[in-house]
């Protein structure tokens, strides 16, 4: 055989080789996480952990009050950020497509879906914590929202350009104004790709910690009281396992564990529901 | 409007119709006008939010760069009895952290996409793809976590004796090498922050690879050419400033992480060169230390290393962004 | 029909006194221009449509045929870069005009577009929310007027046990009869189809046309068809296009057997298509 076709083809054997290792190097990651966060954490799962407060160090306890902190916390994120995010991406899919300003709208838009969320956490730090003098469970909610915006900004945009022009045309030739055909017609065409973006835009926000630490900060104790420091389980788990407590790391272990399914069983959601609705 | 009576009663009726409806009509102009202002205003804030940060966290860090000005850019001294603070420690920690996992990242997620695109038969590709964005999902917390309590150990045990033994006496990268092999470092934490942004820059790569028009990878394949071949020459070259976007839309997440390497960092203070030494990053650097800061200065400074943050994070990303609108225009053509 | 008062004529009296009266052309187009950007797509069209008739334009692809029918509902407003000078009456009144409010033209104006567009409501919504934006009405008098449109489209004795099911569930030509149904509801005087029928099957292709001819009698329906069996099958008046220019207009006979241009006569014959 030719030696040049056969140097080629062991250049391609090996090229190929390689990449299939590469996969398999990925795939060894995520299952040795995976797997450390399963047995640590089921090692720790028991029922108090739904029902009992954070403990102090030493003894045992739940994380009650973290998962309510979270949970409420999250639905201010979501009930802040959802009207404006599909407002803003009304106006992109509707007004902005092909102009100058949409572009840079989208562009910087894209950036804040990256950029790091220890920096959103500082700025809501100098613009709310810092002027009332303490920590809280708004400025939390707060930050949680910033960080959601751009994911449904994104998202929503891109389902609503996804209806089909003819829609739109059909809609506004019956008559109908315009604001009524988009709140009517669009969004629900629409509805599935918005729903999707805000699943996955919940479950990012659900496991952030950094911003957390300069908004909402902890609280030991039971509070429902968004004025005030709030519990929440990112915190926690941060605090608990860098101590030096067994306990308290076998909670953060089963905490983590909790917002680890939780935010994959979002994502199944996520996933199930757009493939439901796309093709009814 | 000529409604005259003597001909066309029917007419007549409906334009009576049609009148009452425009009444009912009226309105919708001005909804219409409400509709497109309150829209454009919450657009609009997504550019004011950003203008805002970066604002608010150059005037939350003004005291510590007019107190230090440049110096704070390369010092190292950090400290808060003093009350002298320098970025050189974090800055540093953050640049090589995040070159490590770039260094990673890159080749494992070009391979993995090529895999994805090529390779993998057709029922695969879904499951697999799945799983590297499964790597994505994963929040951060649980990398620190993973790595300070299962990977470190491995480090300090495996890994790093054997690095001290086989690259500490050569002769120039030796010095990156020589350390106590504890495990918590920046090359740990370098390895983590890598497996954590492999799977955006796959995606980015998976995409970019599949716009390639077919015609151009088929007539490739018709001349003879491997596939890797058709890779290497022809797909490559033609989305090379996409996937140079991807890698810089990696380092910017990478640059910017904070839960995967507070843990594993270790939290220094001083300049060392080596990466099996603890060390220290921008964002880890204000986590572990912002509770901490009793004194102005030492708050300013925090938050003016999260100015320097941001704007090295924007430039990236906006660079990543500008390169990737190649794939759009790849798209295009292929349409 | 409760909106009228006690002492107006019934319907059926008015229809007949219409017939009866001399019918005046519905729409009447001078000097009509169309410009997509730089690039100008209508050319000096005039041309009268008259009423109670169906007229189909006929022509080439790209000779402005669509474009034409979307002047006559103003739909191209939507996007910045397209602009039409000129004169379109309807009834007399300038629709072109600025002042010329664009939710009272598509109230007397009504499309049904190329493709079927359903939108994602059950059978029921579709037809009765557009509705409800123009008449308060009460939930029977509701119930007859979207029976009365699906009747009116050919269609209610196919959903009339299943209003409340999506509308996406329907096949394609039942989707497009009921966004005949959804534009008949709210009664315009004219009614604009483009294509109708282009991506449907036969038999609903059959269903529609035979519709056409029923709904010519209250409305004005005006077609554009790239079909010339179906504009022979289906029309009264036809208006021939060719490269943004109406080069003739006339009744079906007259287009079909005795063309005046020679262009029409190559088209109809199949010289070019």
């Amino acid at each position: 055989m030719n030696l040049i076709i056969l140097r080629r083809r062991i250049a391609n054997g090996v090229a190929l080789c390689l990449s299939a290792m590469a996969t398999l190097f990925g795939l060894f990651w995520l299952v040795w996480i995976l797997w450390t966060t399963v047995s640590k954490g089921a090692a720790a799962l028991k029922p108090r952990l739904f029902t009992q407060m954070t403990p102090p160090p030493g003894s045992d306890g739940g994380l009650l009050n973290a998962f309510y902190g979270s949970f409420v916390m999250i639905v201010m994120a979501v009930a802040l950020a959802t009207p404006v995010g599909v407002l803003a991406a009304i106006w992109l899919a509707e007004f902005a497509r092909g102009n100058r300003i949409g572009a840079v709208i989208r562009f910087i838009n894209d950036i804040l879906l990256s950029a790091p969320s220890i920096v959103i956490g500082l700025f809501v730090y100098e613009l709310v914590v810092r002027p009332q003098g303490h920590f809280s469970g708004y400025a939390g909610a707060l930050a949680l929202a910033i960080i959601l915006l751009p994911v449904i900004v994104r998202t929503s945009d891109e389902a609503l350009r996804l209806v089909p022009a003819p829609m739109r045309e059909a809609g506004l030739a019956l008559g109908l104004p315009h604001w009524r055909v988009t709140s009517k017609v669009l969004m629900r065409a629409a509805s599935a790709g918005i729903i999707t973006g805000l699943l996955l835009g919940i479950a990012r926000i659900s496991g952030e910690t950094a911003p957390l630490l300069f908004t909402a900060l902890n609280n030991q104790y039971w509070s429902a009281d968004p004025k005030a420091p709030l519990a929440n389980v990112p915190v926690v788990i941060f605090q608990y396992a860098l101590s030096p407590y067994d306990r308290w790391q076998s909670l953060a272990w089963a905490g983590a564990l909790v917002v680890t399914v939780f935010v994959l069983l979002l994502g199944i959601a996520a996933r199930l529901l757009f493939k439901q609705r796309s093709t009814r | 409007m000529s409604a005259t009576d003597d001909v066309r009663p029917f007419a007549r009726v409906l334009t009576r119709a049609s009148e009452m409806r425009a009444r009912r009509l009226e309105s919708g102009a001005a909804g219409d006008r409400i509709f497109k202002l309150l829209t454009g205003a919450m657009a609009y804030l997504v550019l004011i939010l950003l203008a805002a940060a970066a604002f608010s966290m150059f005037w939350g860090g003004r005291l510590a760069f007019s107190t230090f000005g440049w110096k704070f850019l390369y010092s190292a001294q950090w400290d808060p009895v003093a009350r002298q603070f320098g970025a050189l420690v974090p800055i540093y920690g953050t640049v090589v952290s995040s070159f490590i996992a770039i260094a990673l990242a890159v080749p494992m997620s070009f391979g993995i996409a090529i895999f994805l695109t090529e390779i993998a038969p057709g029922w695969l590709r879904g499951p697999i793809g799945t799983a590297i964005e499964l790597l994505a999902a994963i929040p951060s917390i649980i990398y620190g976590m993973w790595g300070l309590f299962v990977f470190v150990p491995f480090m300090s045990l495996h890994v790093e004796p054997w690095l001290n033994d086989k690259l500490g006496p050569s002769p120039i990268i030796g010095p990156l090498f020589t350390g106590p092999p504890i495990g918590i470092g920046m090359l740990t934490a370098g390895i983590i922050l890598g497996i954590m942004i492999l799977p955006f820059i796959t995606a980015v790569m998976r995409d970019v690879f599949m716009a390639v028009p077919d015609a151009l990878r088929e007539s490739a394949v018709s001349l003879g050419a491997t596939t890797w071949e058709t890779v290497g020459r022809v797909s490559l070259p033609y989305t090379r400033t996409a996937v140079v976007g991807a890698i810089f839309l990696g380092l910017g997440r990478a640059l910017g992480e904070t839960m995967a390497v507070t843990f594993v960092l270790g939290n220094a203070h001083e300049f060392t060169k080596s990466l099996l030494m603890p060390g220290n990053s921008i964002a880890a650097a204000i986590a572990n230390e912002f509770t901490e800061a009793d004194s102005p200065i030492y708050l300013s400074s925090l938050i003016a290393l999260g100015f320097l943050l941001f704007i090295v994070t924007f430039i990236v990303l906006a660079g990543a962004k500008i390169l990737l609108l190649r794939i759009g225009r790849l798209e295009g053509e292929r349409a | 029909m409760s909106t009228w008062g006690a002492d107006d004529p019934s319907e059926e009296t008015l229809l007949e006194e219409v017939r009866a009266a001399a019918p005046e052309p519905k729409i009447q187009i001078r000097n009509l221009n169309f410009h997509y950007g730089k690039l100008r797509a209508l050319k000096d069209v005039t041309v009268n449509f008259d009423a109670r008739v169906i007229t189909a334009i006929i022509g080439p692809s790209g000779c402005g045929k669509s474009t034409l029918l979307r002047v006559m509902n103003r739909i191209y407003a939507l996007y910045p870069g397209q602009s039409a000078t000129g004169e379109v009456l309807l009834d007399g009144e300038d629709i072109l005009d600025k002042s010329y409010p664009l939710g009272r033209l598509r109230a007397r104006v009504g499309m049904v577009f190329q493709k079927a567009t359903p939108f994602h409501m059950s059978i029921f919504e579709n037809v009765a929310f557009p509705l409800r934006h123009y008449e308060k009405l009460s939930k029977a008098e509701q119930a007859a007027r979207v029976e009365r449109a699906l009747r009116q489209a050919a269609l209610w004795d196919e959903v009339k046990d299943k209003l409340k099911q999506s509308a996406l569930a329907l096949s394609g030509g039942q989707q497009q009869r009921l966004c005949i149904a959804r534009t008949l509801a709210v009664s315009p005087e004219v009614l604009l189809l483009d294509e109708p029928t282009s991506s449907l099957d036969p038999i609903s292709t059959a269903k529609i046309e035979e519709l056409l001819s029923q709904l010519s009698v209250d409305y004005k329906v005006i077609i554009v068809t790239h079909n010339l069996q179906q504009a022979a099958r289906v029309s009264n008046q036809v208006a021939f296009m060719f490269e943004g220019e109406m080069i003739e207009c006339g009744s079906h006979e007259q287009i079909f057997l005795h063309p005046k241009e020679q262009k029409t006569s190559d088209y109809v014959t199949g010289r070019f298509g």
